[in-house]
């Protein structure tokens, strides 16, 4: 009995490492630059298809590895060009904010319905990123989710290292704080838009590269996933990196011991409970700061 | 806005004159309805009252399956049921409202879209078979309205559709009197400059909360009327597709034009039927052609005319 506790434990911080990665990387491109992406979940998607393209079809060479030395770029110039394409001719008007919305919506259900055209609706697998398990007495714990848990937590630490010790991050946390006070000083604001948002493709990207080896790749399955980032993203509360960080463990706690105790299909009612009640008692999140 | 209106409702409904004999062109006259007075609902809480809802296809839905579980488990008239699914939603819309209203845009936008995801395992679900969605199947039957003995079944399209039309000449009255009325005011005024408009006594929540309630009815009952309608039910509606579509209507016809979105919806229902033959295909085009039009058609249809007769429509504008 409490062996299965553990289990479930070990399932929720796994879980939960994942969605702090993909939580941070939400809130990063609302933080900066107000834009709120409804196709993060397909960015997800295709995160976990590059792997299985390059692992399953081309079968790269070097595994893992590779996966990312190579996918990882790609999203990162996805997510830029992206932003550059579509998003950012809407900045000039009153209205963007709601205009971004539809059209990332109308983006994800492309992007969605492209990956079921080419390939197909069947689920797609992909192999462990390492075999074998780790036996502590009773104890069972594979060493995938170990390298899941230490890949997200590292992705996370290197973003923050990134924010606070680069120029490119101090110029991203200037436009995040003013704007126009960025601009005076000469930091390019579109570019590091942009750059926000590629980056953030590239956290849900590696967010659905190390999901997709425990779970699938399905042409809809990003939309459970943009659904959990916002709501650890509100939880925590918008833009605090530390928030999103309890949240999302608090959550993926939340969501694999509601799974074990009532089944699968009451985690999303459980979120969807927590968000309601925390935006009614506390609209600002754990962490967050008003508004 | 209303003699724009008047015209689009009086060429309508005309068309059975033409068409009446052509079962599936009837249909889509009637899906035009419905989906025009949906959109205009859309557009009255995010182009007027400024409101981010992405929960119009969720309270469609949930009015839909209000009403007849209403009349299928209380056997309540379908013509009351219909009320009775509008206030159900309302409430619901309410609940919703309360805690995300007062917050920024965002929120509210992925809270109502919460709904919408939810609402699916919620119908599927063992909550939702408690209470008579017939879980995964759906509901299978469901009484058509009757008015004085006379039912309004699909065989009798034509009739359907002038039921329809009154229903959404009435609907569209409501919102062209919403957007006229002391609240259209407060929300341009809260639009131009929220803390000023709220220094002299314009409550935002209030109001926003107001609007909602009463989009929420409107969406509901007109659920619930296509329910009757089709006489069956299931959650494949909840699908990204018919949201996107909705939205296209939106986009079309230009968000905060009423009644733009009728317009949207003629063009967007006609559409989506030409696209059908095209299978799989079709929902890929329609994510394409949102990403396409919201950048190359900032202000809809209605925009590109107002643009085209320039200085006097500025005019126009003040006036109405």
């Amino acid at each position: 009995m409490l062996i299965e506790y553990v289990d479930v434990f070990i399932s929720g911080m796994t879980n939960g490492s994942v969605y702090a990665l993909m939580a941070v990387g939400l809130t990063l491109v609302y933080g900066v630059s107000k834009a709120f992406n409804f196709a993060y979940g397909s960015f997800f998607s295709l995160g976990g298809y590059l792997a299985w393209i390059l692992l399953a079809l081309v079968g790269i060479w070097g595994g893992y590895i590779s996966v990312f030395l190579v996918a990882l770029p790609l999203l990162m110039v996805f997510g830029y060009v992206t932003e550059k394409l579509i998003v950012a001719p809407l900045r000039k008007r009153s209205d963007w904010e709601i205009k971004v919305m539809m059209l990332t919506l109308g983006l994800a259900l492309f992007m969605d319905n492209l990956f079921q055209v080419v390939f197909g609706s069947r689920m797609k697998s992909l192999p462990p990123i390492v075999d074998g398990v780790l036996e502590v007495g009773d104890l069972v714990v594979s060493y995938q989710d170990v390298v899941i848990f230490i890949l997200s937590i590292s992705g996370i630490l290197a973003f923050r290292w990134f924010l606070n010790n680069t120029r490119i991050g101090m110029a991203v946390r200037a436009v995040a704080q003013n704007p126009e006070g960025a601009r005076i000083v000469g930091i390019p604001k579109d570019r590091i838009f942009a750059a926000t948002f590629g980056i953030s493709t590239v956290m849900v990207g590696l967010g659905g590269v190390l999901l997709a080896q425990k779970y699938f790749v399905s042409p809809s399955g990003g939309w459970d996933i943009l659904v959990k980032s916002w709501v650890i993203t509100a939880f925590g509360g918008m833009g605090s990196i530390r928030g999103g960080l309890y949240a999302a463990f608090i959550l993926g706690m939340l969501e694999a011991f509601v799974g074990y105790w009532f089944g699968m299909t009451w985690v999303l009612f459980a979120l969807f409970g927590v968000l309601l009640a925390t935006l009614a008692v506390r609209p600002q999140g754990l962490l967050g700061k008003w508004g | 806005m209303g003699a724009l209106m008047a015209i689009i409702y009086g060429g309508l409904a005309l068309m059975p004159i033409f068409v009446g004999g052509t079962d599936h062109l009837m249909h889509i006259l009637i899906m035009i309805l419905i989906w025009g007075v949906v959109a205009s609902c859309w557009d009255l809480i995010m182009g007027f009252a400024g409101i981010f809802s992405f929960g119009q296809v969720a309270f469609f839905v949930i009015g839909a399956y209000a009403s007849a579980i209403v009349a299928n488990k209380f056997g309540i008239p379908p013509i009351f049921a219909i009320f009775v699914a509008g206030g159900i939603t309302a409430a619901i819309g309410v609940l919703v409202g309360l805690p995300c209203l007062r917050l920024k845009g965002a929120y509210v936008a992925l809270v109502t879209f919460a709904v919408h995801m939810i609402l699916e395992p919620f119908l599927k679900g063992p909550m939702g078979r408690a209470i008579g969605t017939g879980g995964s199947r759906g509901i299978l039957t469901i009484q058509p309205i009757e008015i004085f003995g006379f039912a309004f079944t699909p065989d009798h399209k034509v009739a359907v559709f002038y039921l329809t039309l009154v229903l959404a000449i009435l609907c569209s009255i409501i919102i062209l009197m919403v957007i006229r009325s002391f609240w259209g005011t407060a929300f341009l005024a809260l639009k131009d400059s929220e803390d000023f408009s709220a220094s002299l006594g314009v409550s935002a929540f209030k109001y926003k909360l107001a609007v909602f309630a009463l989009t929420s009815f409107l969406t509901g009952m007109v659920g619930g009327f296509y329910g009757h309608y089709v006489g069956m039910l299931s959650t494949r509606m909840l699908g990204i597709d018919l949201f996107v579509t909705l939205m296209i209507m939106l986009v079309i016809g230009g968000i905060g034009h009423f009644p733009g979105a009728i317009l949207g919806a003629i063009v967007t229902v006609t559409l989506n039927e030409m696209l059908s033959p095209l299978g799989s295909y079709r929902p890929l085009i329609l994510g394409g052609l949102v990403v396409v039009l919201v950048l190359f058609l900032p202000d809809g249809v209605i925009g590109l005319v107002r643009r085209f007769f320039n200085g006097k429509s500025k005019i126009q504008e003040a006036d109405a």
